[in-house]
């Protein structure tokens, strides 16, 4: 509980299934990236794009099966990008500088000074204290935290830098830590990963892509969407998926054993009772901590004012950077450099990630696979539910096509508009529904910023994360479709589901 | 002098009034394997009146440029080559209000050539080929749609869109160059729409030999083979658990 080291050792293979899974993935990946790569040009796919599927294919393949360790198999992706002349050399190299990397380097600095001064272990007793009589209200605790975070901090990477020390340390608690993963620390990982994501789209402030989905709304659609417009569709949508998920990931996806259910610590709640009091009133360093840290959160949450105030706006990174400044400062600061503990092995396993997945936005792989999927359909003629079900479901699964958010905004966004137009319908009656899906990045590891994070606490492996993802995008989809012929009816917002286009 | 500008000014409405306006114009380029290009357009016009129609071509310097469909007594002649080779259309008294006009031309040189100075290090591997073009609307007469097909000479894919020029505005969906395939050969296709004097648009594609290099397909077959012979211990029976 004292340390939080993320080991960059590779996770055992357990069952004689994941065992098979292990030997076969490696050939299994080669030979998908064989068969794109010597598919038939298709219509509409550069070469570039048809490589660049071909190599995220073969990466995403090893990723999931681990016959290698995930960074390992990203180094491998960067190679591969640059052979087949999907990427030139200065793009794949330039990844290791962007935003998400520098955020996931200097948040580790922030955090590792929460766990040296033990501030993060206050938390987390105090929070077991409270409400971790039973795993399942610690869980719950997480998600109304996360629900708290989710309109004051906008950034998703943000929200999950900031509680990852406690969700490491509760994990910790459960007796979950990264060398013997069990079902709770899954849960409470995943579940964070959800609630990080999904409860963006409560608000259309919540992310920068759904102010673009707005715009584009307005400005193809010829409709306003004004705030409270978005929130009364959002919120309900989101925040009833996220508490059957809470209930689902426990009962369903990753059941917890009887004795996973209660700290697992000796003598109990009782003796996390009595650490917690033994750690007496907060220290000089703890409080240190604390204004550190508030002042990081203070910018992170009033970054809208920032050009009014200081005439340029401190992005989420640099108020992290001010703070990791502060904490590494000689004499007056927290932390060594030697004392801070940066998962490196996470940094390259982000930097390939990012480097396919950009690889497949800039060929336009990403693209030709979304128009693909609207192409192959007929919905002319159909009912609107029908046409509703699809255009939702597209948006929803489609962000395991690309990794940035504004990129799948602005390609599917239009097309949604212009297809709702050419069938007759009210562009908003698809256009909103499939905007509230923008957030929902939860299916891979790689597929946004808290993903990545999280994901290196070595919890939960790839497959656990498809799983979970993918039955929140099913459940996200299914409260849709019936908020579709019900609740967003009443509002105007739909036509009925039975109703044809003349 | 008042009363020049006087007629000036009243004409100039009847003028705008009576000026053809091109409603799309549209380029299908076919390029040989040798790098010729063979070119047919099509002017679609309406509100056509008697007189000259000036409409940029976009290459710099077309071949046997012919009228292959037009309505009677309509002869068409190059302007002058400043830069941008210009089509002067010359319109008989009579001229239908809506026309279509059909011309061939042909390009000496459809590709860029590649020359590498002495020591110079190549950035495209053999046999790549680079497609630019450029096209302003240099006269008054606004377009309603413009449009360059290129089709691909045969054995040869789209490696690259290294430019599509100018990026899709707001209201319009997709990307300017699209991809496409026809029975034989891949295409790819600039389009851009409303252009009025002065607008631009581009492209440039580096194009490949379809076919694929089989080291991918050997060196591929043969890391998967050995590693499944090198690592048969993964799923051995009773393999003994680690660090025991």
């Amino acid at each position: 509980m004292e340390k939080m080291t993320l080991s960059s050792k590779t996770r055992e293979a357990q069952s004689p299934t994941e065992k098979w899974m292990r030997y076969l993935g490696f050939p299994g990946g080669i030979l998908l990236f064989l068969l794109i790569l010597f598919l038939p040009p298709g219509a509409g796919l550069s070469a570039s794009a048809q490589s660049g599927a071909a190599c995220f294919a073969l990466a995403l393949v090893w990723w999931v099966t681990e016959p290698f360790p995930t960074y390992v198999t990203s180094l491998v992706l960067m190679f591969l990008l640059l052979v087949t002349r999907t990427s030139n050399a200065k793009a794949i190299m330039d990844v290791l500088g962007m935003e998400v990397i520098w955020l996931n380097l200097l948040a580790f600095i922030l955090s590792s000074m929460l766990v040296k001064t033990r501030l993060a272990k206050r938390m987390a007793l105090w929070l077991v204290v409270r409400f971790g009589h039973k795993a399942t209200w610690a869980l719950l605790a997480f998600l109304v935290l996360q629900l708290v975070l989710a309109p004051l901090i906008p950034a998703t990477a943000a929200r999950c830098v900031m509680t990852l020390p406690l969700m490491i340390v509760v994990a910790t608690i459960y007796g979950s830590t990264e060398a013997t993963p069990n079902a709770f620390g899954k849960n409470l990982m995943l579940l964070n990963l959800a609630c990080i994501s999904v409860l963006s789209s409560i608000t259309m402030t919540g992310s920068s892509a759904n102010l673009i989905a707005v715009g584009l709304i307005q400005n193809m659609g010829g409709h306003r969407v004004y705030y409270m417009d978005w929130m009364r569709v959002g919120a309900p949508v989101a925040i009833l998926t996220m508490v059957l998920m809470w209930i689902l990931g426990q009962k369903l996806l990753f059941r917890m054993k009887p004795g996973e259910q209660v700290p697992q610590v000796e003598g109990g709640l009782d003796l996390v009772r009595r650490q917690y009091e033994a750690m007496g009133p907060l220290g000089f360093q703890e409080k240190k901590a604390i204004a550190i840290f508030g002042l990081v959160l203070f910018l992170w949450m009033t970054d809208i004012f920032h050009m009014r105030w200081f005439g340029v706006e401190i992005s989420a990174p640099f108020a992290a950077l001010l703070g990791a400044v502060i904490v590494l400062f000689p004499r007056w600061g927290i932390l060594s450099w030697a004392e801070a503990d940066i998962p490196w092995h996470l940094l390259i396993f982000s930097a390939g990630a990012y480097a396919g997945g950009l690889a497949l936005d800039d060929t336009g792989a990403a693209e030709w696979g979304v128009r693909m999927l609207f192409g192959g359909m007929n919905l002319k003629g159909v009912p609107f539910g029908l046409t509703y079900t699809v255009v939702v479901s597209v948006m929803m699964y489609s962000h395991l096509l690309t990794t940035s958010k504004t990129v799948r905004t602005l390609i599917m966004i239009p097309i949604i508009i212009s297809l709702a137009k050419a069938l007759g319908w009210n562009p908003l009656s698809l256009a909103l529904p499939a905007a509230l899906c923008i957030d929902w990045v939860v299916g891979l590891p790689i597929s946004g910023k808290p993903n990545v994070v999280l994901f290196s606490t070595n919890q939960f492996t790839v497959s656990d994360n498809f799983k979970y993802g993918m039955m929140t995008c099913t459940i996200g989809v299914l409260i849709l479709v019936l908020s579709g012929a019900t609740w967003f009816h009443w509002l105007g917002i739909t036509p009925s589901f039975w109703a044809v286009a003349p | 002098m008042n009363l020049m500008r006087m007629l000036l000014i009243l004409l100039l409405p009847a003028a705008l009034a009576a000026a053809t306006r091109i409603e799309s114009y549209t380029i299908q380029l076919h390029a040989s394997p040798e790098g010729r290009g063979q070119a047919t357009a099509i002017l679609s016009l309406s509100n056509c009146a008697p007189g000259m129609l000036v409409v940029p071509l976009g290459f710099s310097a077309p071949e046997d440029l012919k009228i292959e469909g037009s309505p009677t007594g309509v002869w068409l002649e190059l302007g002058p080559r400043n830069g941008m080779t210009s089509l002067h259309f010359h319109f008989p008294a009579g001229m239908p209000a809506n026309a279509t006009l059909r011309f061939t031309f042909e390009v000496k040189q459809v590709f860029q050539a590649l020359q590498l100075a002495p020591g110079e290090k190549s950035t495209l591997p053999k046999g790549s080929r680079i497609f630019r073009h450029a096209f302003v609307n240099t006269q008054e007469t606004p377009i309603g749609t413009y449009r360059l097909e290129l089709l691909f000479p045969e054995g040869f894919m789209a490696q690259a869109i290294r430019e599509q020029l100018p990026k899709p505005k707001k209201n319009e969906v997709g990307s300017r160059v699209l991809l496409s395939k026809t029975a034989d050969h891949q295409a790819a296709t600039l389009q851009f729409t409303d252009l009025h004097q002065g607008d631009d648009t581009s492209m440039i594609l580096e194009l490949v030999p379809t076919q694929r290099s089989i080291g991918w397909l050997l060196a591929g077959l043969l890391l998967g083979g050995v590693y499944l012979i090198k690592f048969r211990d993964l799923i051995a029976k009773g393999r003994p658990a680690p660090g025991a």
